[in-house]
């Protein structure tokens, strides 16, 4: 057995004591392997005798048995007998734990900031105890996070995905418009100059029948080309302005969800 | 040792540890100490400290120390008071008993 086997066992076996009595317990003992250092450790774990033993004395002290025993020249001998109750809770517990995992972790729950350990029996294994105000166990609570986080996902998708595409859709279709509102101006100015063009020309070929309609023709005809082309060139512009402007906006929209979940 | 080591001595000798450092000092250093004086098994330290600190004869903090949080042990103005009792107590105890073993004289 190693400390962290020590420590895991304690935790497990003061399962059944009041929160902050397990969280002083583990504090002292976890200070204890600490100020003892790596090389006492075996030491240590061996005067110490079992994780049962220790969890079997807090709890006797705890039930206010500790006249119960007596100190001879061999210890403190226990009257009250916690050995019946011990070891059936330690099979229980240490079943499902996978002793021989190196980054491995258990949470003891508390409300303050976790506190590490410092040396190991296994080397340069870095382990942390976190705390979780509502999971006793210490090994499910990341797996049951698993299944909630699954569980929203079922329960909100059929919500959640046609919202989603909704917005994506009228997105798009906003930016669709726009794009087709500044192409619609270029043409309209363009299809104006053309006209003008045309009127002119159309000016021309009556100046010959009518002077007097050819020539209403022809100046109707340049005042349109001139609205025309001008109004083309000032729409081309304003589409070179204004298109990259749309498009930094649409990435900026498209960014913030993710920027606001990074925050979050 | 033959004789026994009853509660009342224990929470007395591990006091009387805990008092000598004015700072505090920690659970390893006041398990050695107190086994320099009197034979006990390691996990029978940490209840003693528990039961003195409920009964406010010891306060703790927690100090910076090597990177982490090491708790301090330290006796408060009525665990000083407690210790008194308990030094007062000890010395007409084993005077008494002195007594009887040297000289047969009551004391």
């Amino acid at each position: 057995m190693n400390r962290i086997e020590f420590m895991t066992e304690l935790a497990a076996l003061l399962q059944d004591v009041p929160e902050e009595e397990r969280r002083d317990a583990m504090q002292f003992y976890n200070d204890y392997f600490d100020d003892a250092g790596e090389d006492k450790e075996g030491e240590v774990i061996s005067e110490l005798e079992s994780p049962a033993k220790v969890a079997g004395k807090i709890k006797a002290d705890l039930l206010g048995q500790h006249d119960g025993g007596e100190f001879t020249e061999t210890g403190y001998q226990e009257r009250v007998s916690l050995a019946k109750e011990v070891p059936a809770a330690r099979e229980e517990k240490t079943g499902g734990q996978d002793f021989g995992n190196k980054g491995y972790s258990y949470r003891e729950n508390a409300d303050g900031a976790g506190y590490a350990y410092q040396g190991g029996g296994q080397g340069n294994t870095a382990y942390s105890y976190e705390k979780d105000p509502e999971e006793q166990k210490p090994w499910s609570s990341n797996v049951l996070k698993v299944l909630l986080i699954i569980g929203i996902i079922l329960v909100g998708a059929p919500i959640i995905i046609p919202c989603a595409l909704a917005v994506v859709a009228v997105a798009a279709a906003c930016v669709i418009g726009l794009f087709c509102f500044f192409f619609a101006l270029v043409i309209g100015f363009a299809a104006i100059a053309i006209v003008g063009i045309v009127l002119f020309c159309a000016g021309l070929v009556a100046l010959i029948p009518e002077i007097a309609v050819g020539l209403a023709l022809i100046g109707t005809g340049l005042i349109l080309g001139v609205i025309g082309t001008v109004g083309t060139l000032a729409c081309v512009k304003l589409c070179i302005v204004m298109i990259p402007g749309i498009c930094r906006g649409l990435v900026w929209l498209c960014r913030k969800p993710f920027h606001r979940k990074a925050v979050a | 040792m033959v004789f026994n080591t009853g509660a009342a001595l224990l929470d007395a000798i591990v006091l009387a540890v805990v008092s000598r450092d004015k700072e505090g000092t920690y659970g390893y250093k006041i398990t050695q100490d107190v086994r320099k004086a009197i034979e006990v098994s390691e996990s029978t330290l940490y209840p003693v400290l528990r039961r003195l600190q409920k009964d406010d004869c010891l306060e703790v903090y927690d100090r910076q120390f090597d990177g982490r949080n090491r708790r301090y042990y330290k006796v408060t103005e009525k665990g000083a008071v407690q210790l008194n009792l308990y030094e007062t107590e000890w010395k007409s105890y084993s005077s008494r008993i002195n007594g009887l073993f040297e000289g047969g004289e009551s004391v």
